[in-house]
């Protein structure tokens, strides 16, 4: 259709007062940020809140800056300014590389990083990249603001570790160890650029050429976003020559639940993973 | 709410519901150019600026723009004073049918805004969010580069369109078509190499000297001395689209609008056993629900089969369903959404039957019958769901195959895809002052429609008017009768204008779609290459009703015929299943065909180790042959046609020459990326006498200037161009003299064209002859005027002249006849049906398979059309751009995924996998001059033709490169990753 059903529509200033709408309305109340993937959900009646909370007017929440011990995104920062930011570049290049692998432009010049990481869409590619780079989520609620690891943080399809008055208010990505290389790709759809499979990628190898730690999370292929831990075991302490870098990349997946549809089979996404998996993982090496 | 929105400049105060979107509120208050495609933020047409950043207006809330600053194209400059971007659009070319312009010049916009000097991926990554289906992105890229250049300040060069000319470069290929004839076919020659080995004489290929000659040159061909034929006239109806001024279906709205929306099947094959509308009915603000019940049950046909009996086999509302989205009920209210939750509150009991969902299952014995009624008239054999089948067959087929040395059988699968045009399906039926049903729609059969909604309605038909507007793309889904017959009679019912307007989630799973197609080859050849018989078998799908898999099938051209011989055979079944009916390509409906013979050729190839493409000039129709196959069409008359056209040995050698055939044809590496090239030939043409016609008429008006009435409108096809065209050329004016109206049955003449193709011809010639006799009556006035003989005067630049300087204008000519001889100048003629001649094509692809994955990458496409003497070269190489991004399409990512109970699985854009800009390869296009065949100034069809080599190419290329042979489309990574291991165990077993 083309009007979603009706809601009460809340544009709010500041995250007290979207937190204190999440509590007066509880269920019935989602956020509104891109409204990328909101908007068409709700014309599809795939969901129907009965109030929506707009944060895009909250000033000073789309912001990339470097802190001490930490690159801080907040929670608005559109995918455009991910793309363009020279500290990320710097530091964490997966994240530009990724954004730009996003939709086509238009999604680009009005997606957020938290809506992304909020929305928890496995088909995504912000979450991976946040799950790989072991990024601390900053989350405010009534009860003041915490912390979740990304690891902690995606729970299944869809569903997050928030609470139901709580919101992601800035993404804090550790700053990298010397000698750390980052990246991701994907194999996607045309047009839509969704990922049948993914892989985002971050490692760090010390001075005698062993690998030392390995973060490695994949998108698109898995009905939720998933750590490649048996990935990560295979490479950590080793060498990585392409025979340790293949074969540790044939588990990209294990275990995991596959998604299989009109896009591309389990089999295939299986298959999918583990050649991403391997290509990513020597790009990231070439950046360490 | 209240809002106060800047919108191009002026604030605005504005009322708006939380739950409207910007589009909403937009086309509400006027803005008509954005447009709505898809509702969900994936096509880009709704594209507008908000605070100078380019959005989809769709998934934004209108309450989110309070404050803000919206542009939309109306914002960029007005017809008088176009901005750059606008001007660079019309100039090259780049508007198609002008449906997504709109939101592509704002994708622009806002890129050079921030990026004055774009590169070309810049551009495209700019317009990546707006699809388009009919011009291929290559021009949009173009028109963005030159307008930064201009608005840069920069001088950029005069656009050119050279065209190679047939004369210029042929000689080698002639050479050969002279020698094939005496029977000593220069490219085979006894290699050297085979007769020093072994001593057998037998004859491999070797290519000739000739062949191998350095570069084909592209000769500009010769200008005759035509003044707008030929030339690079902008498209018709382009300032309108760049100002955002087209006005497609949804663009008009009446007064007291209801809204429609259809209650369609949840099963395949279903028998209503009880429907209930009661609570729907109660529902406030529901006008009216319609079921079976309230409609006679007569049996129509959905297409128009012109001259051939009919198939009656569809019923506005029926208690049987025959496919997943038929039509189970309607409902009208005051809002769509009303209307929807209408739907909801309609009960149905379904009494499910048994369905056939694959075409080989449907003449099974015991199968279900899809068509048990007894109501239906004209199906072949409903007990065996076959709705028509075509046999046609020359010499001994059996007896060719048993002397041939070897016999080569293949089958191919061509799935269904929909062509899905960026513009929904939309119809508005209303009753205007005079009391006259009026039917607004986008289906693209005026004539057809006044008929049958009069035999539906029960209305006389001059109480119906079917308007045509500009369409947002034909691309063939829009030529049958979708649900005007319903929105007609809800306007009966209501006495209230009805708009039933698709959903995108709608057109996937109700409307039409390009049907499955499987084909057996079998051909029988000699050693040395010469085929000596051939077979083509098509089991067709037209799914649940006997739509365009019928007309497909039996029109006069087949693909087979390109390769003539002895003994030939075609064989078609046209099955009914419960899919979606079956829609058409927007030219003739060949593409299977030409997929299962070019792939088979190579494969023919492979077997006797030739090379392809010398098979294939062993094999060919030349110039001065017969048409080889009786035709299909019981009507057609004309079975002697000459093949006359010399454009094909030229196409090849470019194309070969283009695609770097020679080096690039063998470059076999074992790395993770395999590259590869293939080429393919098509062609179409009308070899019989279709029915069909088509009038014009011309009004001289006093001022000089023409009113110029047909009966087609423009669907992206560029066809009204060409009729401006033709009539200026005739009349010696500009085509800003022509006045075009198109498409009203009120007003213009009776038309039913098949097809693209055959309107081209239709409607060119009924204008160029109505426009000959306006000449006649022009000059005739003129030579009065002037006291000569009108023989002696001719026109130019709109004046008259005659000898020793003597002269008058038209403007002259015009008032002396109204208002001296009190004449007005007027004039209607007709063209009907008859031999247009062969355009054909050759196409090659160059790909890149990387084997871990199997994606293909197209790195180049290189298209070359005999195009004769194009009307509008500019125009048609933007037309082949766009067949050939759609044909890329069908072969590499689109599919029609149904599933095991027939429920089709597309929903939004993102299931279809068409291509964007960033996806599409470089395109080379080539049209070649040649100077025979059409009465129509020389020049010849193109539409649509490109559409058929690409699959076979990219399939042959597929094989060059990895090995592999796919018969089965699209190309799809996961499908090319499985033949690649198929391949590799076989090799290592």
């Amino acid at each position: 259709m083309s009007v979603p059903a009706v809601f009460d529509y809340h544009p709010v200033q500041s995250v007290d007062e979207a937190i204190a709408l999440l509590q007066l309305y509880g269920d019935e109340a989602k956020i509104l940020a891109g409204g990328h993937s909101l908007l068409p959900a709700m014309k599809l009646r795939l969901t129907q809140p009965e109030h929506l909370i707009d944060i895009g007017p909250i000033p000073n929440l789309a912001y990339i800056r470097k802190e001490k011990d930490a690159i801080v995104l907040g929670t608005l920062t559109r995918y455009k300014q991910i793309e363009q930011s020279e500290i990320l570049h710097k530091y964490y290049p997966i994240l530009p590389e990724g954004t730009a692998l996003i939709g086509d432009q238009q999604v680009r010049n009005r997606g957020t990083i938290g809506g992304s990481v909020a929305h928890s869409d496995p088909a995504g590619d912000m979450p991976g990249i946040v799950l790989a780079l072991k990024a601390q989520l900053v989350v405010q609620g009534a009860n003041g603001t915490r912390t979740i690891a990304a690891d902690d943080f995606f729970v299944d399809t869809f569903l997050t570790a928030l609470e139901q008055d709580e919101i992601v208010t800035a993404i804090r990505l550790p700053l990298p160890a010397p000698h750390t290389g980052s990246a991701y790709a994907k194999i996607s759809n045309k047009a839509s650029h969704y990922a049948i499979a993914g892989c985002a990628a971050v490692l760090t190898i010390n001075k005698k050429g062993l690998c030392t730690s390995a973060s490695i999370a994949i998108t698109g292929a898995s009905t939720r976003i998933i750590r490649a831990s048996e990935v990560e075991a295979a490479l950590i302490s080793k060498k990585l020559d392409d025979a340790t870098i293949t074969s540790a990349s044939s588990h990209a997946v294990a275990n995991a639940d596959l998604i299989s549809d009109i896009h591309g089979s389990a089999e295939y996404r299986q298959q999918m993973a583990a050649v991403i998996t391997r290509r990513v993982i020597m790009h990231a090496l070439e950046r360490a | 709410m209240e809002l106060e929105v800047h919108i191009n400049g002026v604030i605005e105060g504005l009322d708006a519901v939380t739950n409207e979107s910007l589009l909403s509120l937009l086309r509400r208050e006027g803005y008509s150019s954005v447009k709505r495609g898809c509702e969900t933020g994936e096509c880009g047409a709704c594209t507008v600026l908000v605070d100078g950043i380019a959005r989809p207006s769709c998934v934004m809330l209108a309450s989110q723009v309070g404050g803000c600053t919206v542009s939309t194209v109306e914002s960029l400059g007005s017809a008088e004073k176009l901005h750059p971007l606008q001007s660079a659009f019309v100039e090259v070319g780049a508007t198609g049918c002008g449906f997504c312009t709109s939101g592509m010049l704002l994708s622009a916009f806002a890129l050079l805004q921030n990026n004055p000097s774009p590169t070309e991926e810049d551009v495209r990554d700019a317009l990546s969010g707006n699809l388009c289906r009919c011009n291929g992105y290559a021009r949009p890229v173009q028109a963005v580069l030159r307008a930064a250049a201009l608005l840069r300040g920069e001088r950029v060069e005069p656009l050119a369109h050279p065209t190679v000319s047939v004369d210029e470069v042929s000689s080698v290929a002639t050479e050969q078509v002279a020698s094939g004839e005496s029977g000593k076919h220069p490219i085979l020659q006894t290699s050297a190499a085979a007769s020093g080995s072994g001593g057998v004489t037998t004859k491999i290929p070797v290519i000739s000297a000739q062949m191998l000659a350095p570069s084909t040159p592209v000769v500009p061909a010769p200008r005759t001395q035509l003044h707008v034929i030929g030339t690079a006239t902008a498209a018709h109806h382009a300032v309108k689209a760049v100002t955002g001024k087209g006005t497609f279906a949804g663009d008009f709205e009446p007064r007291k609008m209801a809204y429609a929306r259809v209650l369609t099947s949840p099963h395949a094959h279903a028998v209503i056993s009880s429907i209930d509308v009661s609570q729907a009915k109660a529902l406030p603000e529901v006008l009216a629900v319609l079921t079976y019940k309230d409609v006679p049950r007569t049996p129509y046909a959905r297409i128009e089969r012109t001259g051939e009996t009919s198939l009656l086999d569809q019923y506005c509302l029926d208690y049987v369903v025959r496919y997943v989205g038929d039509r189970v009920a309607v409902v009208v209210a005051e809002t769509a959404e009303v209307a929807e939750e209408a739907l909801r509150l309609i009960k149905v009991e379904y009494d499910v039957q048994p369905a056939i969902l694959d075409q080989r299952r449907a003449m099974e014995p015991g199968a279900v019958r899809v068509h048990a009624e007894r109501e239906s008239l004209g199906i072949v054999d409903a007990e065996r769901n076959i709705a028509t089948r075509v046999r046609t067959e020359i010499g001994d087929v059996e007896q060719g195959f048993a002397s041939s040395d070897h016999v080569i059988e293949t089958e191919y699968l061509v799935p269904a895809i929909q062509q899905a045009p960026i513009e929904k399906y939309t119809v508005t039926t209303y009753f205007d002052a005079d009391d006259y049903l009026v039917v607004r729609t986008n289906s693209q059969i005026p004539n057809y429609l006044r008929r049958t909604l009069a035999q539906l309605t029960g209305l006389p038909m001059r109480r119906i008017r079917v308007e045509q507007p500009e369409i947002g793309g034909h691309l063939g889904l829009r030529q049958h009768i979708e649900g005007e017959d319903l929105c007609a009679l809800l306007t009966l019912a209501t006495r209230r204008p009805v708009r039933l307007e698709y959903t995108r989630e709608d057109e996937f799973r109700s409307n039409h779609v390009h049907q499955q197609y499987i084909l057996r080859m079998k051909t029988g050849v000699r050693r040395d290459g010469k085929i000596l018989a051939s077979q083509m078998v098509v089991f067709a799908d037209t799914g649940a009703y006997g739509t365009h898999a019928l007309t497909a099938q039996s029109h006069t051209v087949h693909a087979l015929a390109l390769y003539p011989c002895a003994n030939m055979r075609f064989l078609a079944e046209v099955l009914y299943t419960n899919h979606a009916p079956a829609s058409l390509s927007q030219t003739y409906e060949l593409q299977h065909e030409f997929f299962a013979l070019e792939s088979h050729l190579d494969d023919v190839a492979r077997q006797l180790e030739m090379d392809a493409l010398a098979l294939r000039r062993l094999n060919w129709l030349q110039a001065g042959a017969r048409y080889p196959l009786p035709l299909a069409v019981g009507a057609s008359r004309g079975m002697n046609t000459i093949i006359d056209s010399k454009g094909l040995s030229t196409c090849l050698q470019l194309v070969e020459e283009k695609i770097g055939w020679k080096t690039k044809r063998n470059q076999r590496k074992n790395d993770r990326y395999r590259r590869g090239v293939g080429i393919a030939l098509g062609f179409y043409g009308e070899p019989g006498v279709l029915p069909g016609t088509s009038g014009a008429s011309i009004k001289l008006n006093e001022e000089g200037s023409f009113e110029l009435f047909a009966g087609r409108s423009e669907n992206g096809s560029q066809l009204t161009t060409y009729l401006t065209q033709i009539a200026a050329e005739v009349l010696g004016v500009t085509t800003e003299d022509i006045l075009l109206h198109a498409a009203d049955t009120s007003s213009t003449p009776f038309e039913n064209s098949a097809n693209d193709v055959v309107s081209f011809y239709l409607n060119g010639s009924a204008v160029k002859k109505a426009a000959e006799q306006m000449l006649r009556q022009i000059l005739s006035v003129a030579g009065r005027i002037l006291n000569v003989l009108p023989e002696s005067l001719k026109i130019n630049h709109g004046i008259i002249k005659g000898a020793h300087g003597m002269q008058t204008t038209l403007e002259q000519v015009a008032q002396h006849s109204l208002y001296v001889e009190n004449r007005q100048l007027m004039t209607t003629s007709f063209w009907k049906g008859q031999t247009f001649p062969m355009t054909f094509a050759a196409q090659g692809v160059e790909v890149e398979v990387d084997v871990e994955t199997g994606g293909v990458r197209v790195l180049n496409v290189v298209t070359a059309i005999d195009a004769g003497n194009p009307i509008n070269p500019m125009l048609s190489e933007a037309q082949i751009e766009g067949d050939v991004a759609q044909a890329l399409g069908l072969s590499l990512s689109e599919e029609f995924f149904y599933n095991q109970d027939g429920v089709p699985l597309l929903k939004s854009w993102s299931d279809a996998h068409v291509f964007s800009a960033t996806e599409m390869p470089e395109l080379q296009t080539y049209l070649v001059e040649s100077h025979e065949g059409s009465e129509l100034f020389g020049s010849k069809a193109v539409a649509g033709l490109a559409f058929y080599g690409v699959a076979p190419a990219l399939a042959n290329a597929i094989l060059n490169a990895a090995d592999i042979r796919i018969r089965y489309l699209a190309f799809t990574p996961e499908r090319i990753l499985r033949a690649i291991h198929a391949y590799m165990s076989r090799k290592s077993a």
